[in-house]
């Protein structure tokens, strides 16, 4: 029997908010590269597509500083007047405001188009990177492994761009279904990984399966039907690796957030 | 410099709570949330029943995990090792109480990250942490590690047995614990700094 006198820490330390920002920064970040390969490639740049991204980007930031506790603070400033290259949200602030910026100057026809498109590749890679990164950073999250690191920016693009496919985005379909594919065998690592793992990573295992085990599965299952659906109904096939995306990023987030770090 | 460090004997500890107390007090921490609390555990059975009370709290790591992850900078270490909190500078992002894998940090209402921090302002004037001050059964040493001569130096060689939480995780901990009962092994760092 263990009890305590006092209050352990072990409540939640994010909330809905941020599970809503992992989905969102998703988006925002690959309607931003989505952005910067348009501008790259295609001779007429749709200037939607970066009112969009600039768009995208404000409302994450926005549910960012209504999630924060320090809202009323201001503090968010010394994100730009500090250097942190080791955390990862450091990055992820630059990325997005590095994103807005460029996306801003697209979508306002200013300035070398080509510049700002190869810039914006930079910048909304990070935004992309960095969810990955922040779980992964923390060693005591058992599962925040290190396949975040490739796990979260592949799905994270394949929210966005599987969205885009709503919008007749079809040049993207080929993309979207190696994303698909992609997501779903990371996913199936993680699994197997977290299986083979340490004491944790196997107690972190059984808390995912527990909470939302069969959800997971769905989810993989639905990355992994993208290419079959995706030739003739990109459309659903787009909807329905967003949908198994945005579940597998948030299971993982929610459930590996409220996990004590050692079982 | 100083390199601060703490000492708690669990065999002298009687789970009175009075430290927890104390740091509440001292450090007016809100309710709901703890700079310091008590882990009663028991094993076994009878006539092999054991119990055993652990006080814990910010282990003010070596290696903090905590520290990197900042990315204001709001999370750092003193000269004298202590690890702190900048409450201006702190977006109360949850990073550090994410790394944590003490669950040691929390979110103080006023919107920032707080935790235990040695009551530092104590140190400055020369005194010791609440604590340690309020244990009745003397089981918290508190001092410098690298000071030969300092109780919590004095107290960890003397010690049967010195463990820390958690090893594994490679954080190094500068409050350790001493002649815990052999049945609740916390687990013995392989290399004490």
């Amino acid at each position: 029997m263990i009890a305590y006198y006092g209050v352990v820490n072990d409540g939640a330390f994010w909330h809905w908010t941020t599970l809503l920002h992992f989905s969102l920064v998703a988006l925002a970040g690959g309607v931003a590269l989505l952005t910067a390969y348009r501008a790259l490639t295609w001779a007429r740049f749709p200037r939607r597509l970066a009112w969009t991204a600039v768009a995208l980007i404000a409302l994450d930031l926005v549910v960012l500083w209504a999630e924060s506790e320090a809202r009323f603070r201001l503090t968010h400033v010394y994100l730009f007047l500090t250097v942190q290259p080791a955390s990862a949200i450091w990055w992820g602030a630059w990325g997005l405001a590095g994103s807005a910026a460029l996306g801003l100057l697209l979508a306002l026809g200013w300035g070398p188009r080509r510049l700002w498109g190869a810039l914006l590749v930079l910048t909304s890679g990070v935004a992309l990177l960095y969810p990955g990164l922040a779980l992964a950073s923390n060693a005591a999250r058992p599962l925040w492994t290190p396949l975040m690191l490739a796990f979260m920016p592949v799905t994270g693009l394949l929210v966005a761009w599987g969205l885009a496919l709503l919008f007749r985005q079809n040049d993207l379909r080929p993309a979207v279904a190696g994303l698909g594919v992609s997501g779903a065998l990371l996913g199936g690592l993680y699994l197997v990984g977290l299986a083979f793992g340490g004491l944790d990573a196997r107690a972190g295992l059984g808390e995912l399966w527990r909470e939302g085990g069969p959800a997971f599965v769905v989810a993989l299952a639905a990355m992994l039907a993208t290419p079959a659906l995706v030739r003739r109904w990109p459309a659903a096939a787009g909807l329905i690796a967003v949908a198994g995306a945005i579940l597998a990023r948030t299971l993982i987030v929610h459930i590996g957030a409220f996990m004590p770090p050692s079982m | 410099m100083a390199r601060y460090g703490m000492a708690i004997d669990l065999s002298a500890c009687v789970g009175c709570a009075a430290c927890a107390v104390a740091c509440k007090l001292e450090n007016e921490v809100p309710p709901g949330v703890s700079r310091l609390w008590i882990r009663l555990e028991e094993s076994g059975t009878f006539p092999e029943l054991h119990m055993q009370y652990r006080p814990e709290q910010c282990l003010q790591c070596d290696e903090p995990p905590c520290v990197p992850v900042c990315p204001t900078g709001a999370s750092h270490v003193t000269s004298d090792g202590v690890v702190l909190v900048d409450a201006e500078t702190c977006i109360a992002c949850g990073a550090c109480i994410a790394a944590c894998p003490y669950d040691a940090r929390y979110f103080d209402p006023r919107g920032f990250v707080s935790k235990c921090t040695f009551c530092e302002h104590r140190l400055a004037g020369g005194r010791p942490p609440a604590c340690v001050e309020t244990c009745p059964t003397l089981c918290r040493t508190f001092g410098d590690l690298d000071d030969p001569d300092s109780d919590v130096s004095t107290a960890i060689r003397g010690a049967r047995r010195v463990d820390v939480l958690k090893p594994e995780q490679g954080t190094h901990p500068k409050l350790v614990y001493l002649n815990a009962p052999a049945s609740f092994a916390p687990r013995r760092e392989g290399a004490l700094r």
